[in-house]
């Protein structure tokens, strides 16, 4: 587990637009040398963040992160979220 | 010897900013926006010659890789928010001098009282500076010495740390080496939740907003401190902690009630809040 990892690529995509359009044109290749799981690897490139949240992603950067790189539907992205991340209840995000 | 004049708490809730200059506000937003010109009002009235701003930071400009608990901002000026905070909110920008004397003294000063804050000569300040600042002196007139808390980043220090820093920097400011007049503008909120599945349009926890503004407005410090806990927080709203600084504030005043204050609660986002203590009341508006 490396929630600070997780939490340091998002707060680089979230504070500067240069970094989310690298990290959205290639995702793997943005996380190629961080020292990530398996697991968190999978779940940024994917953006699945009901799994990032489940492991202890800083709920405030993973806020703004999810939203800044989400291709899907925005608006329907602000109720899925809370139903889909609403198992998982409150897992600890200090690092 | 400085003059602490006045000692103020507002949220910095970035989104009350465009809640007021939108189209058909609601009436609470409309209150809390008459409370905050008050508030403005107020501290023009005591004439400080600078402001102490305590105020958290969102992870913009302290991370996990250095993270302060108390720090000192001692560069010649300060500005923000962060870009990307422009961009989502929309919010207006802030620009201030620094009064780096006060700023250095006060990190002299500290040790002394029980506090080794960290200090930087190199930020920026977010939202939790500028949207406050912007209420209470739109004039960009007023030098500043920013002090940053964590209330983001866990471990945070416990509420009775904020409680005991805040005295401290009730005793600093009485030692400052000026007879400059202190004014202190802090910032937090109360129950909200970002990022969590509480996430809502009003307050995550409305319970706690009015029970912990009671407490604080009898100067109840015991009980805050009590109730104040990282786990009670964050069950009534992730990122309820900012709280914290107000808890701060308390130990500013001394334990003291606050000469005013109160709280409206909109509908369309999280409690409006405010609280002063003032030193004189011959000067109030």
């Amino acid at each position: 587990m490396s929630k600070y990892q997780v939490d340091k690529v998002m707060r680089e995509v979230v504070m500067d637009g240069k970094v989310a359009s690298m990290y959205r044109a290639d995702t793997e290749k943005f996380l190629e040398d961080r020292e990530l799981t398996e697991e968190e690897r999978k779940a940024l490139i994917d953006i699945d963040y009901a799994t990032l949240y489940r492991l202890g992603a800083h709920p405030f950067l993973l806020n703004g992160f999810t939203r800044l790189v989400w291709k899907g539907d925005k608006a329907a992205l602000n109720t899925e979220y809370r139903k889909n991340i609403a198992p998982f209840g409150y897992p600890d995000f200090s690092t | 010897m400085a003059k602490l004049v006045e000692i103020m708490g507002i949220t910095h809730s970035p989104n009350f900013p465009g809640q007021i200059a939108g189209p058909d506000p609601e009436p609470a937003i409309i209150e809390a926006a008459r409370d905050y010109e008050q508030m403005r009002k107020r501290m023009a009235g005591f004439r400080p010659d600078v402001l102490v701003v305590i105020a958290s930071d969102h992870l913009n400009q302290f991370f996990m890789d250095n993270m302060p608990a108390f720090l000192i901002g001692k560069a010649p000026r300060a500005e923000g928010p962060f870009p990307h905070e422009l961009r989502t909110f929309g919010i207006a920008p802030y620009r201030a001098e620094v009064e780096v004397d006060v700023a250095k003294s006060m990190l002299q000063l500290g040790s002394k009282m029980g506090v080794d804050f960290s200090f930087s000569d190199e930020f920026r300040i977010d939202h939790a500076f500028t949207v406050p600042l912007n209420f209470i002196r739109p004039e960009m007139d007023l030098p500043i010495v920013p002090i940053f808390t964590n209330v983001m980043a866990p471990p945070v220090p416990p509420a009775q740390r904020f409680f005991e820093v805040g005295k401290a920097i009730r005793r600093i400011i009485d030692e400052l080496p000026s007879n400059k007049r202190v004014g202190v503008l802090s910032s937090g909120h109360l129950a909200i939740e970002i990022g969590g599945p509480k996430e809502g349009r009003s307050s995550s926890d409305p319970d706690f907003d009015r029970r912990m503004m009671n407490l604080v407005g009898s100067g109840d410090v015991e009980t805050v401190i009590e109730e104040s806990t990282w786990d009670r927080m964050l069950a009534s709203g992730n990122v309820t902690p900012g709280f914290l600084n107000f808890v701060l504030l308390m130990g500013l005043a001394d334990g003291k009630p606050p000469s005013v204050s109160g709280v409206r609660f909109p509908k369309s986002k999280g409690s409006v809040p405010y609280m002063a203590w003032d030193s004189e009341v011959e000067v109030l508006p």
